[in-house]
Parts: structure tokens; sequence; C-alpha cells
């Protein structure tokens, strides 16, 4: 059962890009134990959100908290609860699989006993014991993606965000990867995971945001976002493809056919 | 329309679509530039015009000289060898430069640039792609070989009166040999990543390339220091003559172009346009050769890097040195937070590991080794000049340069923390969102950048200045005054560029040679040099004033280490504490 106190809170978020809005009122509250698909088509602002709420952009206003910490008032210790997966994984290219977990820990200073056998264990999760000591310019991008997800878990975070986390990976990785998300949202942390494979959010996540041109559209749980469309049978596609104006380009291709 | 010339025009069709592509991008970038960049690129593109018009009229002016016959006969050398050997030197170098050069421009093109999965992945003919990045990568090369040596070949031919199809021929044989020398350089790319991954070999090319350019830069302080005279003997001019002359036989291939446009400017049309055309025809073959084994290589070259899995595997360290750095480990914990640690030791990682960045650490190094030699070799005795110079001045310019290997040391670490210091945080490039992503305090990050550029600069000044102060003898107080000035002094000027650099740090970067710390860290480095002889000054100044009144020198050195330490701590310091605040908002554009 979700807890009662969510562990990612926005209220009122918006973030501006000289005249152009990017994000525009954004409420979210994500709580432990569940998963949270937040979905968008491309430009709408799920990037944007997801980057103020691990800190890495600064609100023009609204407030951004995680597990219980404002993200501006207490930046460290917001951080020190949440891991974050980025859409590229961008890593150390010269450092080897196990250094940067190693360089991971010393970031969030864990205890150095335990530091071996936790990178150990990702390493072994994540299928990449084999290749621990070469570097990451060698990874494949799945390889890299892994090795991202491995560095956001090392500290086991209250609170997981994801910005697209299966892209570039084979069915395999992809499907571990599901499998550990369910793992750590059962044990009681929050994921926000943001994609476009709307079968994964369909499939993974217990409630869905939607996101368009930089407003929050919808929020609930499937049958909730059914309710919104008023027909029993709807798919998440023609839920996302009805909020987010995609249904004429949908008819038009139907036509084409 | 048979198939064979189908497929030629089809080839040729698909080489300019790609040409042009590449026209319309450098046209885009310039359309989309700011109004100060078009200025520049116009203004330069104009300045370029002019020099080769200077350099065009110094040659025709030049080589007329050297034609007229009162100059053999005042010089009393025989100068008319040495004009003919012209085109065949300017031949010859351009070939093997263009060679050289081409390599890694090649090696990018061909293997590393970001275009090559849509380009093979799009019906085009790989012999097109081929020919196109080969074209695209030889111009600059073609571009700045021409800029020199066509006003000279154009100068010489109006200065002896040469024949007007000795121009377009000369045109001809540098896009010929041009060509021919970039295809062999090609064929030379694609036979080293057939072995080698064509990352490592761009990285050790690199490597190389930065370092041997260096040492050429320099090579010219070396002679003079070494040579008693500066000026050149006429044994000496008549050697380097007598060697260019040399150069000009007959039987080797390369002269056969530059002799046949002699021999077709001064008239003999039959022996000059067989040479010429024997030039021509080895050219085109070797050229075509390149194409053909490129058509059979370059697919199999490029796929393979494709499933290279260029493994490094991190050799374990020796159980001497894991004892040291076990050592250093367990002092390192009592003193630094594991953030600051854990941030030296990747960053002490990745600079041994990336030889991009490496090449640009060894040169203080090889700076500090060349200077010291000079330095040392004049004995540390200040220049007499022409004598005029009162004797307290030359007095005091003894006593200074006894400070000289100060001087050197701090030189050195100057030039190593303009690598480490300045670009110290712009180094994170595009993995900056993992540490923002982190709990990590911004006075932790500076710490960590701090020690990264100190530790290293720090060591390789104490380093010259052991050195030089054993071969100089100098007394124990001086050298232990030595020690501390150059470990203060480094710290404010590492605490000025790291302060600048971070409040300017710039993380969009591809290559890491590139890579600057913006307006911002370019004031740094000038705020830096300035404070370099203010603080040394502080240091050496109370001695002087000292010795200059006779008095006890232990208050020179109590007042330098005061005023010393003083300024030094706090440009260590200050501009670190006003960027703090500013670490939080980097990586937000």
């Amino acid at each position: 059962m979700p807890e009662t106190s969510p562990l990612i809170e926005t209220v009122d978020l918006v973030k501006k890009y000289g005249d152009k809005l990017a994000v525009d009122n954004v409420s979210i509250e994500v709580y432990g134990g569940e998963i949270f698909g937040f979905l968008g088509p491309n430009g709408a602002g799920k990037t944007t959100t997801i980057k103020m709420i691990v800190g890495l952009l600064q609100p023009s206003s609204g407030m951004v908290k995680v597990a219980g910490y404002d993200v501006q008032a207490q930046p460290l210790l917001a951080k020190a609860s949440s891991g974050y997966v980025p859409d590229t994984p961008n890593l150390y290219a010269k450092l080897t699989g196990r250094e940067l977990l190693g360089f991971v820990a010393d970031l969030y200073d864990l205890d150095r006993k335990q530091v071996v056998r936790r990178i150990d264990e990702l390493l072994r999760m994540f299928d990449l014991t084999e290749a621990d000591d070469d570097t990451i310019d060698s990874y494949s991008h799945g390889m890299q993606q892994k090795a991202s997800l491995a560095a956001a878990l090392m500290h086991d975070p209250k609170v997981l965000v994801l910005d697209e986390p299966t892209v570039g990976l084979d069915p395999k990785s992809a499907r571990l990867i599901k499998d550990i998300l369910r793992q750590i949202a059962d044990r009681g942390a929050a994921i926000m995971l943001s994609t476009h494979i709307l079968e994964i959010a369909e499939r993974m996540c217990d409630r869905i945001g939607i996101i368009n041109k930089g407003q929050l559209v919808a929020v609930g749980t499937m049958e909730e976002l059914r309710k919104l469309d008023q027909t029993s049978e709807a798919s998440l596609e023609d839920i996302f493809l009805g909020l987010t104006g995609g249904a004429e380009m949908a008819e038009i291709a139907e036509i084409l056919k | 329309m048979n198939a064979p010339s189908q497929a030629s025009t089809q080839m040729f069709s698909a080489v300019w679509k790609l040409l042009r592509l590449r026209w319309q991008i450098n046209l885009n970038s310039f359309k989309h530039a700011k109004k100060s960049r078009k200025f520049w690129t116009i203004l330069g593109l104009v300045g370029l015009l002019v020099f080769v018009g200077f350099i065009f009229w110094l040659s025709f002016w030049l080589l007329g000289f050297l034609r007229s016959p009162e100059l053999t006969k005042y010089v009393g050398l025989d100068i008319l060898p040495f004009l003919q050997a012209i085109p065949t030197l300017i031949f010859t170098l351009m070939f093997f430069g263009v060679f050289l050069t081409s390599f890694g421009v090649l090696l990018q093109a061909l293997y590393l640039s970001n275009d090559m999965d849509f380009l093979l992945a799009a019906p085009v003919p790989i012999r097109a792609v081929f020919i196109s990045k080969l074209l695209q990568a030889v111009l600059p090369s073609f571009g700045i070989a021409a800029i020199f040596a066509l006003p000279i070949l154009f100068g010489l031919g109006v200065s002896g009166g040469y024949s007007l199809l000795y121009y377009p021929l000369v045109i001809l044989m540098m896009v010929t040999l041009t060509l021919a020398s970039a295809g062999l350089s090609a064929l030379l790319v694609m036979t080293v990543v057939r072995i080698f991954p064509a990352r490592r070999v761009a990285e050790v090319l690199g490597f190389v390339g930065a370092i041997t350019s260096m040492i050429c830069s320099q090579s010219g302080n070396l002679s003079r220091s070494w040579s008693d005279s500066g000026e050149p003997s006429s044994a000496q001019l008549n050697g380097l003559t007598n060697l260019v002359t040399q150069l000009n036989v007959p039987w080797m291939p390369l002269n056969w172009a530059g002799r046949g446009l002699l021999e077709l400017g001064e008239g003999r049309w039959l022996s000059g346009f067989l040479l010429l055309s024997l030039t021509f025809g080895l050219a085109v073959a070797a050229f075509w050769f390149a194409l053909v084994t490129a058509e059979r290589w370059y697919y199999s070259g490029w796929a393979g890097i494709q499933v290279v899995t260029n493994k490094k595997k991190t050799s374990p360290l020796p159980s001497s040195v894991t004892n040291k750095v076990s050592l250093i480990a367990t002092v390192s914990e009592r003193f630094l937070p594991a953030p600051v640690r854990g941030l030296v030791k990747r960053d002490f990682l990745i600079l041994t590991r990336d030889l991009r960045q490496a090449s640009q650490l060894v040169t203080p190094l090889i700076f500090g080794l060349l200077y010291s030699f000079i330095f040392l070799r004049n004995g540390s005795e200040p220049p007499a000049g022409r004598g005029e110079a009162p004797d307290w001045f030359m007095e005091s310019f003894r006593a200074l340069l006894v400070y000289g290997n100060v001087g050197m040391s701090l030189f050195v670490g100057w030039m190593l923390l303009g690598h480490l210091s300045g670009t110290g945080i712009t180094r994170e490039g595009k993995n900056y969102w993992l540490l923002k992503a982190s709990p990590l305090r911004p006075a932790h990050l500076l710490a960590a950048k701090f020690l990264v550029a100190y530790i290293p600069a720090l060591a390789l000044g104490w380093f010259f200045l052991v050195g030089i102060s054993i071969m100089q003898g100098i007394s124990l107080i001086s050298f232990f005054y030595g020690l501390l000035m150059v470990a203060m002094c480094l710290a404010g000027m590492n605490g000025i560029l790291l302060g600048l650099g971070s409040a300017g740090a710039n993380f969009a970067w591809e290559d890491s040679r590139k890579m600057n710390s913006g307006k911002m860290g370019c004031l740094g480095s000038i705020l830096a040099v300035l404070f370099l002889p203010l603080s040394f000054g502080l240091f050496v100044g109370p001695l002087w004033i000292v010795s200059v009144f006779q008095l006890p020198i232990i208050y020179g050195y109590l007042a330098g280490l005061i005023l010393g330490i003083s300024i030094s701590i706090i440009c260590a310091w200050l501009p670190l504490k006003m960027v703090e605040g500013r670490i939080a908002k980097l990586g937000e554009a």
C-alpha cells in the first residue's frame, strides 16, 4: 500500500526559458511503493520537469519536495534521498564500471565497508561483472544505460527518477530493468519514469501523468484515465492521443492505409 | 550508356551531392553566426588575400634579386641550382606535409565523424563517400600549402619570364600531387585502423602530435642556446644551399614535377611535357590504387570499428604501489571528506588515462627542462648588455637571480595550473549531471578541483626547484624560503584560476583539447599572470630592501613571509568563496 505522504511532490511548478513557458503550473504527487509514469509528446516538458525534481534545474517558481525535503532549500538532503537516470547515459568514459560505482559511493559518502559488497551486488544484478574492469568507453549503449542505473541505485535511494530508461535496451535488459524497478517500488521507494513506450507505462505504472505543452492534462490510474475518455475499453494510446491532440494524426494515418 | 560509365556518373553525382551538402552546412553556419563572428570571418579572408599578395610580391622581388648576376659575383655562390631546386623542394615538402597532416584529419573524417551511420545506410556508393571525405579532409592542408607555395612558384615564373603554360600546370601538379599524397595517407589510415581501434589511434596521434609540435616550436630556442653565435655563417649558408640542391636528383619521382615545370617554363617543351606526364600518370595511378583499395577496405574497416569492443582491462597494480596507495588513502581519509577524496582520485585516473589531456600535462615538463637547461647554461649571470647599467642595478639583478630557481618553478607550475585549474570544473563536460544530481557540497567540489590542480603543480614546481637549487648550490635557508614561496604563490594563482574558471564553466565540448572556461576563465588567466610577479615581489622585495639598507637578513625573511603568505592566502581563498554560490546554478544553460 502506498504511504500517506508523498515522496515526490511538486506544487505549481513553473519553468520559463526567456519568454517560452516550458513547464506551466505542474503539480504531481508520487507516493512510496508506486511507479509513476510520466508521458507526453516530444517537447512537452517531461525532461524539464524531471530535471527540476532531481535538482538539475532551478524552477522559475513553484516548489519541489523529494522525500519531504525542499529541493531548493535543502538540496543536499533531497539529493541524498534520490537517484537519477538521465535519457542519455553520459558517464566518465575513462573510468571502469567498478571505478564509477566506487566514485558514486564516495559522492554519497557511503560506508566503505559496505561499498565493495554493494558494487559486486549491482554489477552482478545488471550483468556487468565481466566488464567491470573495462573502461566505460568500451561499453555498448545498453551497458552504459545499465551502469547509469546501477550508479543511481548505489545508495539505495528512497526516490528514483528515470528519464526514458528503456531507450536502446534489448528486450532482455528492458525486462530486467522493469523487474528491478518493480522490486524497488515494492520495497517502498517512489519511482517516477518518463517514457514514450505506452505499453511499458500501461503495464508497469501504478499511476500515469500526461503532460502536454507544459501543462499536466491528466493524472490517475488506468481506470481513472479511461473514465476521462468515457470509454471503458480505451487503450492508453487512445487516451494519450485524445489528450495530446494526436487523435487527428491517427485518423489521417488510418486513411492513408 | 554502358554499365561502368553509368556507375561512374552515379558516383560523381553522389560526390557532388555530398560536397554540396558540406558547402550548405558551412554556408548555414556562416549565415546563422553572430554579427561579430561574420565580421571577423570576412576580415580574416581579406587579410588572407592581402597576405597571399604580399608573399607573391616578396617572392617575385626576392627571386628576381637572387637571379641578378651581380649578386652571384658579389657573394661568390652560384645561386642558379638553388633556384632550380625550389619547385622540387616545394613539391616534396607539400607531398610529405599533406601525407602527414592528412593522416589525423582523414582518420577523423573517415572513421570517427558522426555522419558515417547516415551515409553508409544511404544508397550512396562507398567510393563516393570515400572521395568526398578525402576531399573535405585534404582541403585545409591543400589551402595552407597553396597559400605559401603558389605565390613562390608564380613569383619564380614571373621573375624568370616563364611561358604562360607554366602557371596552370603549377596548379594542376599541386592538385594531382595533393590527391596522390592524401590517397596514400588514407591507405595508411585504413591499414592502421585494421590493426588498432580508430579512437585509440586518434588519442595516441593527438598526444604524439602535440608533443612533437611543442618540441619543434622550442627547438629554435634550444639551438640558439647551444650555438655560441646567433649569426648564420657563410659555411652554414653554403651547406644549406648544397642540401637543397642535392634534393634535386633526376631519378626521384617527386622531382619530376618540379623539373618538368622548369623545363616547360624555360621553353624545353618535349622534356617538360614528358616529365609532367610521368608525374601526372604516377600520381593518378597512386590515387586510383587508393580508391580501389579503399572500396574493399573502407567498409570492412569502418564496420570493424563498430564491433571492436575497445577493451582496456585495467591491470592490477604491483604490491609495492598498492601499499603506497593504501597509505595515501589512509592519510587522506583522516583529513579529506569522502566526496573530495573520490573526486580527486577520479580526476587523477581520468587525467592519466586520457592521452589527449595527458599531452597538455607533459608540455610544462618539457618547457621546464628546456628553459632550466638554458638558465643553468647561462651560469645564472645577468646579461652584461652594453655595460652601461650602474653597479647597484647589476648587483640587485645578480641577487634576484638567486631566486631564478623559484622563477623557473613558478613558471612550470603556472603552465600546469593553466591546463588543470581554470578548466577544472569545465572538464566535467556532459558528465556534470552526475555531480549536480548528487548531494555534493559546492565547497567540496571546489576543494577537490583545487587539489587536483595544486598537487601536480606543486610537485612539478618543487621538482624543478630542488633540481636547479642543487645545480646552483644555493644556501639552505634560501632553498627552504624558495619551497615556501613556490607553495604559496601557486596556491594563490590556483585560487584565482579556479575561481574565475568555475564562474565561466562551460560543459558543452566534445574534444577535451577544445574546452575553455569562457571570458571569465580568460580574465582569470590574466589576473593570475598579474598575481605572479606581485606575490614574487612581496616575497623577494623585502630581502632586496634589507640588503640595500644593510639590515639583518632575518627581517627581510620575516617581512617577505608575512606579505607573501598573506596575499597568497587571500588570492587562494577569496575567489573560491566568491564563486561558491554560483556553483549550484552551473550547467543550467
